[in-house]
């Protein structure tokens, strides 16, 4: 028998989840709030259906949640998600996995969002398909990223391709910005630590530590292509035209935004001086000659209506813009998006769905430095006045091969600990360990992970 | 309209103002000016009565609106104004209730324009008064009426708004009388340390604190006639022109300050910048044209007396070392142009303020930029942050209205002017709240020989510049008094 799973939202997310989990043999429980979705539900699955808010106790109780092995709150309400997830957890569900909608909750209130509400994996489908939509206009080659010390420094794992500059010289000899350190390299389902002399292969999975300042510079320097430069032009300025416009600052020279909605407009023109502001339908041929569209280097359709954004890609592809991106709600019509040309597709909710399938599949491990057996962590750690560490120097602590100090947060400055450096109270320290290692951390830095 | 709210208030403002009339009693008292004091005290007991008889007339519930604030607001300065003339008539110093009062509304509004052909041939305590008025005004009254009564409730709010509707009305505290209670903290404290300066610079306690008054609130009354040039001493012109600076930079800097943000979060002010830029690149300017016309020959001369006339000027001080008529009209122009520029919003200083013409400048770029791209929508940022497009709207309206007052003004001025630059420097000068115009209104001249209609209209251009036009404009649409 698999295992027990309850999924609140039928919605693209919750649907996909579902199914693919249902198939795979587990029993699933779907929550929802509307009636008109239950034929389609046991239609397509074989899952057992629960007609309710998620929010409510007896609905939850229906649901069985009680000793499920995972509660995934993925509907489309923050707020409902977040409370369900509270309640599932406290009626006996063994792990949770929240949906939120903003972006911020993730890269920087994670860890309190995880702590109040219980959820064992907190997720932003913004912020997972902003990751990917980079990865398509940028050339980059992102796999996860893991937000750490209130979203001050990222843990990316990145998949190596051929040119890639970590591939061709020794770890030593590759200048990475300041703060930025390569933790470790997957090959081949090994977990390898790498010492200065040691050169990634193409195919590794490299996990880089830097502050997220200077994650733009780790990707260029990473990845094998250069630096884009150009117009990139978003076709919708909902919230994740917000978060890649937000997130392609500094990669390109001008960012346009073609929003429909007046009001919507005019907020996003008040929280960013350098992004342009267009009041108008991305689909309007006049309009995106207006705005230069056929020299711009990268066009992403972004609104929330898949018959707009396949118009405006087809339109921006016409005009010959070099990359178009598209967002694509309903999956199941990728293929058809692919032979109309367009590539280059992302579709938020079968990523979120992916992930959550992926922390299953990992043994319920959120951490993106584990592997299947979970054979490292990474740990974020705050040194109280109390702990053995504070005074000492890395030198001092002679942490053994399999424990690294990935980085100090201290105040605002975030740097990679040398030798001699001494750690402080208040510092907030970024620990890389292999499992076999734990309780020599623990030893040093007590406290608990909150997400593991 | 609900009168009773809008009375009883009035009504408290009064009693506070006879309170305000005994400290000046006390001052003639000192210098044995006996029969002062006792008009002062009679002025205090008319002032007290009335006050009195609104509170008795406005027994009863009433709610506070928008528009009775309206009222207390405007009707605020009008009787401080109306009521501090008093003392000008009871100790004989300016007997026409027109001069009267166009000396109390200088007063209150922070101007520092006079009628008084001799000052220094008046008592002490009248010229303390004349000088007391001006650090009360200084603030706002309303100001400082909300900070000296905690339970006015939410009504405070609106009217703090409606007397300091600077473009950045930026609300320290989240409760509006401990807002105006930190205001009136900071006010003290630079006031203190002012008045120390000074006696160690060699005045005496009545010099230093009249000066100290007429100095952080920006309004420009010396008890002397030659006004600060007659101390003939270069620190006390250093320490004033540093005390005027600070009185024209926004006030929320210093609790910035306090609350121990640091230098680089006070200097990275864009307005603060912008106005010391002005301050100091005016100055070199001026000092300059002084230099190679040959009207100084000491250059750290020149330019102590072009920046003392220049932060005179700007922030709409108005006090005087050197008399900028006998000056070239190349730095007698640029003098005309800081007239119109006044401080920083949120500071006890006059004029249209650098806020405004920053976000006025941005939005008329912007509206050239919309010409050629129209469907682009254009945010105006000051320091990062968007200013709202009410704000922008309202700044547009500020321009319009203002310079209507002044070109209105100015043509009623002409009348019995000996020339356009008299009328046109008097009404920016008292619309600015500044004090010395041009030609004949210049710092060595004197608003006296303006008819007594025209000393009215100035005293309305006084409140007008003081309120920042909306309240008293509102107050004259016919809207506003309909049921």
């Amino acid at each position: 028998m698999g295992e027990r799973f309850a999924v609140m939202g039928a919605g693209e997310v919750g649907f996909h989840l579902a199914r693919t989990l249902s198939r795979e043999g587990h029993s699933v429980m779907v929550i929802d709030l509307d009636p008109s979705l239950r034929e389609r539900v046991e239609d397509a699955m074989d899952v057992g259906m629960v007609l309710g808010n998620g929010t409510h106790v007896p609905v939850l109780e229906a649901a069985k949640v009680r000793n499920c092995d995972l509660f995934m709150a993925v509907s489309s309400s923050d707020e409902a998600n977040l409370a369900a997830s509270v309640l599932a957890k406290s009626l006996g569900a063994k792990r949770s996995v929240v949906r939120v909608g903003i972006a911020d909750d993730v890269t920087t209130h994670r860890r309190t969002y995880e702590k109040v509400f219980s959820a064992d994996l907190l997720l932003s489908t913004q912020l997972l398909s902003t990751t990917r939509i980079l990865n398509h206009l940028l050339g980059h080659s992102t796999l996860a990223v893991e937000y750490l010390a209130h979203g001050k420094v990222q843990l990316r794992k990145i998949h190596l391709e051929e040119g890639s500059l970590l591939t061709r010289k020794p770890l030593s000899e590759v200048d990475l910005p300041a703060g930025s350190l390569v933790v470790a390299l997957f090959r081949d389902n090994e977990l390898i630590i790498p010492s200065g002399i040691d050169k990634a292969q193409v195919g590794d999975h490299a996990l880089i530590l830097c502050r997220s300042e200077s994650t733009g510079k780790v990707e260029r320097m990473v990845s094998s292509q250069g630096r884009h430069y150009g117009t990139a032009i978003i076709a919708g300025g909902g919230i994740t035209g917000h978060t890649v416009a937000q997130a392609l600052e500094g990669h390109v020279d001008q960012v346009k935004i073609i929003e429909r909605d007046y009001q919507r407009a005019e907020s996003l023109a008040q929280q960013c001086p350098n992004f342009e502001v267009i009041h108008g339908d991305a689909n309007d041929l006049n309009l995106l000659k207006a705005e230069r569209a056929h020299e711009a280097r990268s066009f992403v359709a972004l609104t929330g209506n898949d018959e707009q954004n396949l118009m405006a890609s087809l339109l921006a592809q016409e005009l010959g813009v070099q990359t178009v991106v598209a967002l694509v709600q309903r999956a199941e019509t990728s293929h058809l998006w692919k032979k109309l040309g367009l590539m280059n597709i992302v579709s938020p909710r079968s990523i979120a769905a992916e992930r959550i399938q992926s922390y299953i599949r990992s043994g319920y491990n959120a951490n993106i430095a584990s592997l299947k057996s979970g054979q490292a962590q990474i740990l974020e750690r705050t040194l109280a006045p109390a702990s053995p560490a504070v005074g000492c120097s890395l030198a001092e602590i002679k942490p053994p091969r399999g424990i690294i100090f990935g980085a100090v947060v201290r105040g605002e400055r975030v740097f990679v600990p040398r030798g001699p450096d001494r750690l402080e109270v208040g510092d907030t320290v970024i620990i890389f360990t292999q499992v076999e290692h734990l309780p020599t951390v623990q030893l040093l830095f007590p406290g608990r992970e909150p997400a593991s | 309209m609900n009168w009773r709210p809008p009375l009883r208030f009035l009504g408290r403002l009064l009693l506070i103002l006879a309170a305000a009339e005994l400290l000046p009693g006390l001052c003639s008292l000192l210098y044995g000016e006996v029969s002062d004091a006792v008009a002062f005290v009679i002025c205090a007991a008319i002032t007290g009565a009335s006050g009195g008889l609104l509170i008795a007339l406005s027994r009863g519930k009433g709610e506070l609106y928008r528009r009775e604030g309206f009222l207390i607001v405007v009707g605020g300065w009008m009787l401080a104004s109306i009521f501090g003339a008093l003392p000008y008539m009871a100790t004989g110093s300016l007997i026409h209730p027109a001069d009267a009062l166009f000396e109390s509304a200088s007063g209150f509004t922070t101007t520092g324009a006079s009628v008084m052909p001799d000052i220094q041939s008046n008592g002490h305590g009248i010229l303390f008064w004349r000088s007391f008025t001006q650090w009360l005004g200084g603030m706002g009254i309303i100001v400082l009426f909300v900070a000296l009564l905690p339970e006015l409730g939410p009504g405070a709010r609106f009217l703090y708004k409606l007397e300091v509707p600077g473009p950045t009305a930026e609300t320290l505290h989240p409760r509006v009388h401990d807002t105006a209670s930190l205001l009136w903290q900071i006010y003290l404290g630079l006031s203190a340390v002012q008045t120390v300066l000074l006696m160690l610079a060699g005045m005496d306690l009545y010099d230093a604190l009249t000066h100290t008054f007429s100095t952080l609130s920006t309004g420009g009354f010396s008890p002397r006639n030659a006004s600060v040039a007659a101390f003939q001493s270069p620190w006390v012109e250093v320490i004033i022109v540093v005390f005027m600076i600070l009185a024209g930079a926004n006030f929320s800097l210093y609790y910035g300050l306090r609350q121990k943000r640091g230098w680089r979060s006070f200097f990275g002010d864009p307005e603060l910048r912008i106005y010391l830029l002005i301050t100091f690149g005016v100055s070199a300017l001026i000092t300059g044209v002084l230099m190679s016309s040959g009207t100084y020959s000491h250059s750290p001369r020149a330019f102590l007396d072009s920046l003392f006339q220049v932060a005179g000027i700007l922030t709409t001080t108005g006090f005087a070392t050197a008399d900028y008529e006998q000056w070239p009209n190349t730095a007698r122009i640029l003098i005309f142009v800081l007239m119109f520029v006044g401080g920083c919003a949120g500071s006890t200083a006059g004029g249209v303020k650098i806020m405004r013409f920053v976000i006025g400048l941005k939005a008329a770029a912007r509206e050239a930029r919309l010409m050629f791209s129209p469907s682009h929508i254009i945010a105006i940022f000051i320091a990062g942050k968007a200013v709202p497009e009410t704000v922008v709207r309202s700044v547009m309206g500020f321009f319009f209205l203002y310079f209507s007052g002044w070109g209105v003004g100015t043509l009623l001025l002409t009348i019995g002017s000996p020339d356009l630059e008299t009328a046109a420097g008097a009404a920016i000068a008292t619309l600015g709240n500044i004090g010395p115009g041009l030609s004949a209104v210049g710092p060595s001249g004197n608003f006296a020989f303006f008819a007594p209609w025209q000393k009215i209209v100035m005293v309305v251009l006084m409140w007008l510049g003081r309120l920042e036009v909306y309240a008293l404009v509102a107050l004259m649409t016919v809207a506003f008094w309909r049921k």
